[in-house]
């Protein structure tokens, strides 16, 4: 109860800001008697999220729970494979050398143009739409957690090794605690990022999901279901990375970020 | 003279990257004929290449029209987003009320999925080329509007103290000491909206369009026919690279003092 307090608190300028938006989308919706097909009002919008008689339409638990999986396995895959690879690249000078410039190279691309080619390759489905949010979402974790890596103060490592301390010890007791706060910023950066590449593989291709109900709604013009989608996808990127901040908080207790 | 050793230096400094893009090109172009991959899987980038340059059959593969189609939008949103997100940060940074109540609003959206909302700027705005402009802009808006309100606002607060005893006026103190304060910040923010432009005109073209590059990996895609796909990937790339080196040679030209390494995603 107490930690709900302090959330409201810290948080209450966004939260104003949030109903003031809303409110003011009613009101001009109302005061300008905009068409429902240019734009929905916001009651409308979350009359077709609750209301049973219509949202039964739309099969949300369905489109929800298929986004919401594509992401969550996405974001896993991309931290366990960014930071396996971000380890490779500083644990060997030579791997640094060979895989960097590849990263760095791949990082400067327009990754999502190649969606179309993932589908090309495993077919419509959930599989493609997970391998697009990851392709896009990976490198920067891998860029910032071996950054963080190599972040380290110089005297530090001559103190460690003057005391003998192994490679296998430095890394676990000073590079990886020193690469945390960068390990999480990447992971807040592709947090939206596994969000985008999930929605426009939906887009482009697939049978469910929200990207799918909103382009299927586009074709109709029903635009309803589509502000609900986007709120939808809004809501679950905001307490993704609200997830990823808490476990940022509860790992490092020692730094506060801002 | 002088010119030619720092070129043989930047070059000797740089020359990874373009080796690992030969490598990886002679790579691919040796894996596809040793393991004879089926060209619907993955043409070799001779195929590609050669789809580009060598005169198509099908009208539809009219490259001139479709690079510059993806060139105009890339290069409109770009100029778009740079002049109205600078301005506006300019604004947000000038008044401290403004400051407070717009920019977490505008952290908050930037921390949104902001390309969902492509199918609904198509069917307010149609299909079209300034459709997936304005897809462009608002992706990649709000990086570049963040970036340079913070680093207006990230001056020394010392500075301040020290040029408001000398009188210096809220203009001078803009010209002399936020602005060139705020350069890395704001070119930060132009790499990322750099890349991001780019990805805004491609979505765009992939939901609807008739033309451009995303149109073309599109459409491709449903006919299997892959050399396409690979030439439009490649120039997209290129577009990408080539706008994110010419942002960062504008840094390197305008702020000789700092040499800054950055890359958006």
């Amino acid at each position: 109860m107490k930690a709900l307090g302090l959330f409201l608190g810290k948080h209450s300028k966004k939260l104003f800001t949030l109903l003031g938006f809303l409110l003011l989308w009613q009101l001009v919706v109302t005061a300008f008697h905009i068409k429902e097909f240019i734009l929905p009002s916001p009651v409308k919008v979350f009359a077709y999220l609750l209301q049973p008689d219509l949202a039964s339409k739309y099969h949300w638990p369905k489109h929800i729970g298929t986004t919401l999986g594509e992401i969550l396995i996405s974001f896993s895959v991309t931290a366990l494979l960014g930071i396996f690879v971000a380890i490779l690249i500083t644990w060997s000078n030579f791997l640094r050398r060979a895989i960097t410039p590849i990263i760095a190279l791949f990082n400067s691309l327009p990754k999502i143009a190649l969606a179309p080619l993932f589908l090309l390759w495993f077919g419509f489905g959930v599989i493609p739409n997970i391998m697009i949010a990851v392709l896009i979402a990976f490198f920067p974790v891998v860029i910032n957690t071996a950054t963080g890596l190599n972040a380290v103060e110089e005297d530090l490592l001559d103190l460690v090794r003057y005391l003998n301390a192994s490679k296998w010890q430095v890394f676990l007791k000073i590079r990886l605690p020193n690469s945390l706060p960068y390990v999480f910023s990447g992971f807040k950066i592709s947090t939206t990022l596994c969000v985008v590449g999930a929605i426009v593989g939906e887009f482009i291709a697939s049978t469910q999901g929200l990207g799918y109900l909103i382009k299927s709604s586009q074709g109709t013009m029903d635009t309803p279901p589509m502000f609900a989608s986007l709120i939808l996808i809004s809501l679950l990127g905001l307490s993704f990375f609200g997830a990823i901040s808490l476990l940022e908080k509860l790992l490092m207790p020692w730094q506060r970020p801002e | 003279m002088e010119n030619m050793k720092k070129m043989f230096h930047s070059l000797k400094e740089n020359y990874q990257t373009p080796l690992v893009i030969v490598l990886f090109f002679l790579f691919w172009q040796f894996f596809v004929m040793i393991f004879k991959v089926p060209e619907f899987i993955l043409p070799s980038p001779l195929s590609a290449l050669n789809h580009l340059f060598l005169k198509q059959p099908d009208a539809n593969y009219n490259w001139p029209l479709q690079i510059s189609t993806t060139l105009y939008e890339v290069i409109v949103s770009f100029g778009a987003t740079s002049l109205v997100g600078i301005a506006l940060a300019i604004l947000i940074a000038w008044s401290k009320t403004i400051h407070d109540i717009t920019l977490p609003l505008f952290i908050f959206i930037n921390s949104l999925p902001i390309i969902a909302i492509a199918p609904i700027i198509l069917l307010w705005f149609g299909y079209g080329i300034l459709t997936n402009v304005f897809i462009a802009f608002l992706v990649s808006f709000f990086p570049i509007i963040i970036n340079t309100a913070t680093g207006l606002n990230a001056v020394d607060e010392d500075l301040l103290d020290l040029v408001r005893y000398l009188h210096g006026s809220k203009w001078q103190i803009f010209v002399k000491i936020r602005f060139p304060n705020s350069l890395p910040y704001l070119f930060t923010g132009l790499k990322i909206c750099s890349t991001m432009c780019v990805v805004g005109a491609i979505v765009g073209e992939f939901i609807a369009s008739d033309r451009g590059l995303g149109y073309i990996i599109v459409n491709s895609q449903y006919t299997m026919d892959t050399p396409p796909i690979f030439a439009a990937l490649i120039v997209v790339s290129v577009i990408g690279v080539v706008l994110f080196e010419v942002v960062a040679l504008l840094e390197r030209v305008l702020m000789p003092w700092q040499r800054s390494q950055t890359a958006g995603g």
